[in-house]
């Protein structure tokens, strides 16, 4: 008995300072955002003398407003344009046994290693090329190629163990092979479209190195590109820029709160 | 509203099922191959192209460099610099977020199970963060003058680095990773607790019965049983380790003096603030081989599993 | 040849770009009258001096809207690079006169105004040639300078007051200074140096190289026309890099300058933890903004032995310019030159708290009392020059940039960052021809 309260308490212990190690800086931003700035550099472990909230509204004045809606747009149009494309493909790629076909199936998975960086340059000509800085589709056409690789093999694992004999009423029904995907594949789809959308949201939402190329006009800069123009607008006001950040991250935190069951195990699908 | 509606006219489709499938498979492919030929293949292969000339950002004429663009990027400190800093950060991100990631989801999926829900939400949250923000919140914690850790490194009487955690090159790639940890160990939890729930129960009794318990149960059938799950884990460690850039470029730009240097920021600095295109591309070519490696690498051990 | 399979191979990945472009709409709306897209650096004030120029600006040009848009420092060299080779360039962009801005005009991406600028009333006959000659390139005109930037040292009045110091002479007595400060209190920092993002060593370094050698003898090397086995070998070098490790040694700065930002370095002095700061003209505005104004400035003092008299300072001229790209250069060149005008340069001084194009508009402004010892100060030197980051090439300049970071870590001798930077230039200065 000793031993196995022992063990407990170990346990305990480890998960508890890895957790207080997680919660501590973000706690610290949001006090940070209620202080004054000479009390952050004077006594930046103290507490806020009288909680101003005068920070959180020059913060808000930058357009933290905008910014969060252009990501919401942006993380939004470019996880629905993976979902389906991915999903269509998986689908054929899933359902064939076409010599041909396996090739444009490791081709497609070839595509996941490559990196962004390594294909700035010319993607920025590209992109420039064709007149369309500065608009949604500069990143959202270039976010949804970047996840279709990954969320196509995520897709075509499921397709592999999906039913068919679905299918095979639908088709008997007379359904072509695109409407059964849309009306028959896709809406029973649920788990790995969760689980697909949930992992390719989160990396859009925080992209960075394209947004911050692509999008110069401040009305269509993204979260991650707005926090970096944070820094140069405030120069020195740490607690504005705290409160900017906090801005940014309290929403995705409270609706990662809230959802974080389904959160947690559509993620955990990935590995399986 | 998911059933096919089976009074609708589709005796025309169904004379030439042939036909139709060879189309719709063609339709159902397109979008897909399409938009990864333009962004992803067409890129890389300009990428290719442009490594073999010496070209600028701003400047329009290309000048043929055949090899020397790699020759120079071989025998280039920083390159090698950046390389190794990008190993630091694969390794080190296997070990510490995977090996952490392991022991805290087997806590919690053993050991704790009543609280697991509370901490799992807790150490899962710094995953949805920007990296870019985490990189700003961490700056002014890790400030020599007025951070808090070196408030409270000074308030127990220790004396916290001399150059600064951010200024060290000796310590400043460790705490980019530090930081890295602090944001993706819990992505790594979750993924291989989800691994761990689907072991069943029976396998840890029988091995009880046999007098295998907690280290020794771990050991014979927690991991064996994880073992694709930990591969998944490794492959986006790694992938994420070579491809990194926010977190750098926003914490120290690669510096102090290149020691944080990976090849992502490296990539950024010659392109863009250097203005050598060509040789960017270069550097840009030995990541896309490293990747694609790396992936097949991948690829092939998880069919073997 | 290989500019054929280029343009081919992007010309088909456009086309395949443009095919999916037109399923998404266009964020940017149709342009019906003429808007001037204008870049600048972030900086205080400068959106609301730009918002109420452009209201004005309307009396004469109803057609005309700016749409101004500003980046942070670090961002804005990459984004304006970026940008002029894109496909939607600013028709009026912020840059720094010197290197910066000469490459773009090499790349034959700055459009040549002399012409405009020379109509009646415009920005050529209204500004003093020798402010002019700072864009121009054989003597064509490619931009206007709006107004210029320079260094300083600032000190708190009240603490040098209570403590019975002054401000130095020479650059030993600058070395006394931090001793005398730190035997006051050892915990007190009395220069902080926030050199995280490289560029405030460089100023150091800028300043003390023409202290040591002058700054003609710095010329041949800047500019990379030095012959080759002269190239950056004047010990002078060594000297200044060694000036610097003097100031560390006699503990002018904190320990960590790399890992400190420029802003925690200025917010040290502002808010009274550091007794003084090397700090840019700008940084009066910032000061003044956050209500600390007890200060007062000095020059970089002479160094002992060195070849400069140090009635000379680092200057940086800083303007406009129009993109090549412009559909409309007339109202951009008329846009530039109204902001120039006696009436904006003042109003830009006075809101901006900038140092204008021409000095003698400063006479009617309400301005501190240290914008105006700068002003007065700034007109007394004999020699200006500019900072190396901007006069040199870019791979020089990164070299320059990085051997400041190893210095003040210790991980470089003053004698291997010269032979870095000798190395940078040379490969430099071969790859030009």
């Amino acid at each position: 008995m000793p031993n196995f309260t022992r063990a407990k308490v170990l346990m305990y212990g480890f998960v508890s300072l890895w957790s207080l190690f997680v919660m501590l800086p973000l706690l610290w931003m949001v006090l940070a955002s209620f202080k004054t700035k000479r009390e952050l550099f004077m006594d930046p472990l103290g507490l806020p003398g009288n909680w101003d909230t005068g920070a959180w509204g020059r913060a808000w004045d930058v357009g933290m407003g905008r910014f969060i809606l252009n990501s919401v747009l942006v993380t939004g149009a470019s996880v629905a344009v993976i979902i389906v494309v991915s999903g269509m493909a998986a689908y054929v790629l899933a359902r064939s046994d076409n010599r041909w076909l396996r090739l444009v199936y490791l081709l497609i998975v070839a595509g996941f290693a490559v990196p962004v960086q390594a294909v700035l340059v010319p993607l920025y000509q590209m992109i420039s090329g064709a007149g369309m800085l500065n608009s949604l589709g500069a990143i959202v056409l270039p976010y949804a190629a970047y996840g279709i690789p990954f969320t196509t093999v995520l897709f075509y694992a499921f397709f592999l163990d999906f039913p068919k004999e679905l299918e095979e009423a639908a088709r008997l029904d007379g359904c072509s092979r695109i409407r059964t995907f849309f009306m028959v594949i896709l809406p029973l789809s649920g788990p790995a479209v969760a689980s697909a959308a949930i992992f390719q949201a989160v990396f859009i939402w925080n992209e960075f190195v394209l947004a911050l190329l692509m999008l110069n006009n401040p009305d269509i800069k993204t979260l991650p590109v707005g926090i970096i123009a944070l820094g140069g607008e405030f120069t020195s006001d740490w607690p504005a820029i705290m409160a900017g950040l906090s801005i940014a991250i309290l929403p995705i935190l409270a609706i990662f709160v809230m959802a974080q069951k389904y959160f947690v195990r559509s993620l955990a699908g990935l590995g399986k | 509203m998911s059933g096919a509606p089976s009074g609708h006219p589709a005796a025309a489709s169904a004379k030439r099922p042939q036909y139709s499938a060879r189309l719709s498979a063609f339709i159902l492919l397109t979008p897909a191959l399409l938009l990864c030929s333009v962004f992803i293949f067409i890129p890389a292969v300009l990428a290719i192209a442009g490594s073999f000339f010496t070209f600028g950002i701003t400047s329009r004429a290309w000048e043929p460099a055949g090899f020397s663009n790699y020759t120079k990027a071989f025998a280039d400190p920083i390159f090698w610099t950046a390389l190794k800093n990008n190993m630091i950060i694969v390794l080190g991100s296997i070990t510490f977020q995977i090996g952490i990631g392991t022991i805290l989801a087997a806590i919690l999926d053993r050991g704790l199970p009543r609280s697991a829900t509370v901490f799992r939400t807790i150490i899962f949250a710094p995953m949805v963060v920007s990296a870019v923000a985490v990189a700003l919140i961490w700056q002014v914690i890790l400030d020599p003058n007025v951070g808090a850790l070196n408030a409270i490194i000074k308030s127990v009487g220790l004396s916290p680095p001399q150059l600064g955690w951010l200024g060290d090159p000796t310590i400043s790639i460790w705490i980019v990773l530090m930081i890295a940890c602090w944001q993706y160990t819990g992505f790594m939890m979750v993924l291989i607790l989800a691994g761990l729930q689907g072991i069943p129960k029976e396998l840890y009794e029988a091995a009880s019965l046999d007098g295998a318990r907690g280290l020794k149960a771990f050991r014979h059938i927690t991991l064996p049983s994880i073992r694709n799950v930990l591969l998944v884990a490794v492959l986006i460690t790694t992938i994420g380790g070579f491809k990194v850039f926010d977190l750098i470029y926003a914490t120290t730009q690669g510096g102090p003096a290149n020691a944080t240097q990976v090849l992502g920021t490296y990539i950024y600095l010659q392109a863009f603030n250097l203005g050598n295109m060509g040789y960017a591309n270069a550097i840009s070519v030995v990541l896309l081989c490293i990747a694609v490696l790396l992936g097949w690498l991948q690829l092939k051990s998880s069919r073997r599993a | 040849m290989q500019r054929d399979v280029r343009t081919r191979l992007v010309g088909a990945a456009m086309a395949g770009l443009m095919a999916l472009g037109a399923v998404l709409p266009s964020a940017v709306a149709a342009q019906e009258d003429v808007t001037i897209r204008m870049w600048a650096l972030t900086n205080p004030n400068y959106p609301e001096f730009i918002a109420q120029a452009a209201e004005a600006f309307k009396a004469t040009h109803p057609n005309v809207t700016i749409d101004f848009q500003e980046t942070p420092n670090e961002a804005y060299k990459t984004a304006i690079q970026v940008a002029l080779v894109g496909s939607e360039p600013p028709d009026v962009f912020f840059n720094w006169a010197g290197e910066d801005s000469a490459r773009l005009v090499r790349d034959g991406l700055v459009l040549d105004i002399t012409d405009l600028a020379n109509e009646p009333g415009q920005f050529g006959t209204t500004l003093s040639p020798s402010w002019i000659s700072t864009f121009s390139v054989n003597g064509r005109i490619f931009g206007a300078p709006t107004d210029a930037v320079t260094k300083y040292f600032y000190y708190d009045n009240a603490f040098f007051a209570d403590n019975g110091l002054t401000a130095p002479t020479t650059f030993n007595e600058l070395l006394g200074l931090c001793t005398a400060i730190r035997a006051i209190d050892p915990e007190i920092v009395p220069i902080p140096l926030g050199n995280s993002e490289r560029w405030k060593m460089n100023h150091y370094i800028t300043l003390m190289n023409e202290r040591v050698m002058g700054n003609d003898a710095l010329r041949a090397d800047y500019s990379l026309t030095a012959a080759d086995d002269a190239l950056f070998t004047n010990p002078g070098y060594v000297t200044a890099w060694e000036k610097v490790l003097e100031m560390q040694s006699a503990g002018c700065f904190q320990d960590a300058p790399n890992a400190t930002s420029p802003e925690v370095s200025r917010t040290m002095f502002s808010s009274g933890v550091s007794p003084m700061i090397f700090c840019g003209s700008w940084c009066m505005s910032i000061f003044d903004g956050e209500g600390y104004t007890d200060y007062s400035l000095f020059r970089f003092p002479p160094v002992e032995g060195g070849a400069s008299d140090g009635n000379s300072n680092m200057v940086v001229p800083q303007g406009l310019q129009v993109a090549a790209a412009t559909q409309h250069p007339k109202e951009a060149v008329e846009w530039i030159s109204f902001l120039t005008s006696p009436e904006q340069a003042a109003k830009f001084a006075e809101m901006r708290g900038a140092l204008p194009s021409d000095p003698s508009m400063l006479g009617g402004i309400t301005a501190t009392d240290q914008f105006k010892w700068v002003a007065a100060d700034m007109a007394s030197l004999a020699v200006q020059f500019n900072v190396i980051d901007v006069e040199v090439e870019a791979s020089v300049a990164n070299a320059y940039l990085d051997a400041g970071v190893e210095i003040l870590n210790g991980t470089m001798t003053p004698e291997q960052a010269m032979e870095s930077i000798r190395a940078a230039a040379l490969a430099a200065k071969a790859a030009m021809q």
